[in-house]
């Protein structure tokens, strides 16, 4: 099986920089990175990743506004997208699933749950 | 299935021993066993994490350095990693004594102001150059704008301190700190404060 490209969007390099770091003992995921919501929508229609793991607070475009462009889209509608936000409350995970996600992960990202989840998605 | 788990006893050879063996013909020690191997997967599981959060944290504050942007990053790292977006981080002036804010986020004005007097938690930390913590100080006496805190974290260069970060709030998510934000806290408490004092003699090389 070939390796599973995922699209890491967050504003802060610190969290950028953690994921990578979680990611670099897994060779069989290319992590690509975004910047914010309008980068993500702008990268995941070019590299079509296989997954997309999305901030929600960014500038520009928020995470909730990049994921109903991208379900709206034919060519990405199908990457699932998972959410991190810094709220777990229900309402939030609530808005985070109207808005056409997948899944979220709540922050600080655990790195055990955060691999869990790909594993569910992308397989081993 | 590991290699590990090939070397588990057989349910024949356990009842041989005389141990005690479930309905499904597994002995109590190799249940024993694998629930043992689980945990200390479990225990370097959560120490490597920390280890890529702590090289995530010094290779963050070096960029910083060179952007002129420690306090920043160091509001980001708790943001990020501990899970905090209720902070200040305090420059200590050693010459008259004095606070200045240097950064902050989700912090209400007025209550900034009164942390800017070095009075309480911030004061002991500054002052006495320990990290204090509201967990391990539970009876001790709070001012009106210390209600919400979780930990003073003096950041300091052998003992003088340099800078304060002051965490209010957590995420909701967080019930408290951890040992893994703990071991963060405490990295920080010197790598932050080199990262500082770096910037500074950065300025002030730039600017003389």
């Amino acid at each position: 099986m070939g390796s599973k490209k995922i699209l890491l969007v967050d504003d802060s390099s610190t969290a950028r920089l953690v994921t990578r770091m979680i990611f670099r003992q897994k060779s069989n995921y290319v992590l690509l990175s975004a910047v914010d919501g309008r980068d993500a929508v702008e990268r995941a229609r070019a590299e079509k990743p296989d997954l997309i793991l999305m901030d929600v607070m960014m500038p520009r475009m928020t995470g909730l506004e990049a994921c109903r462009v991208l379900k709206q889209d034919k060519e990405t509608s199908s990457i699932p997208v998972i959410l991190l936000t810094t709220r777990g409350e229900e309402a939030f995970v609530q808005e985070g699933y109207a808005s056409g996600c997948s899944d979220y992960l709540t922050k600080p990202v655990n790195n055990t749950e955060l691999l869990d989840l790909l594993k569910a998605y992308l397989g081993e | 299935m590991t290699g590990t788990e090939d070397k588990e006893p057989r349910p024949e050879t356990a009842s041989k021993k005389g141990s005690a063996t479930g309905r499904r013909g597994v002995s109590l020690d190799a249940l024993r066993a694998r629930a043992q191997q689980l945990s200390l997967r479990e225990q370097l599981e959560r120490e490597h994490f920390l280890l890529e959060r702590l090289n995530a944290t010094s290779t963050r504050l070096i960029q910083a350095v060179e952007q002129g942007q420690v306090f920043e990053a160091i509001g980001e790292i708790i943001g990020n990693l501990i899970g905090s977006e209720e902070v200040a981080i305090f420059e200590y002036h050693m010459v008259d004594q004095s606070f200045s804010l240097a950064w902050s986020t989700g912090v209400k004005e007025e209550v900034l102001q009164q942390f800017g007097l070095g009075a309480g938690f911030i004061g002991r930390a500054a002052h006495e150059g320990t990290s204090q913590f509201r967990d391990r100080l539970p009876g001790a006496t709070l001012l009106f704008c210390e209600t919400n805190l979780t930990a003073c974290v003096a950041l300091k260069l052998n003992r003088e301190v340099i800078a304060v970060i002051v965490i209010l709030g957590l995420l909701p998510q967080k019930n408290g700190l951890d040992w893994a934000d703990f071991a963060l806290l405490k990295f920080l408490e010197t790598y932050g404060a080199v990262a500082v004092r770096l910037q500074n003699l950065r300025e002030d090389s730039v600017n003389p």
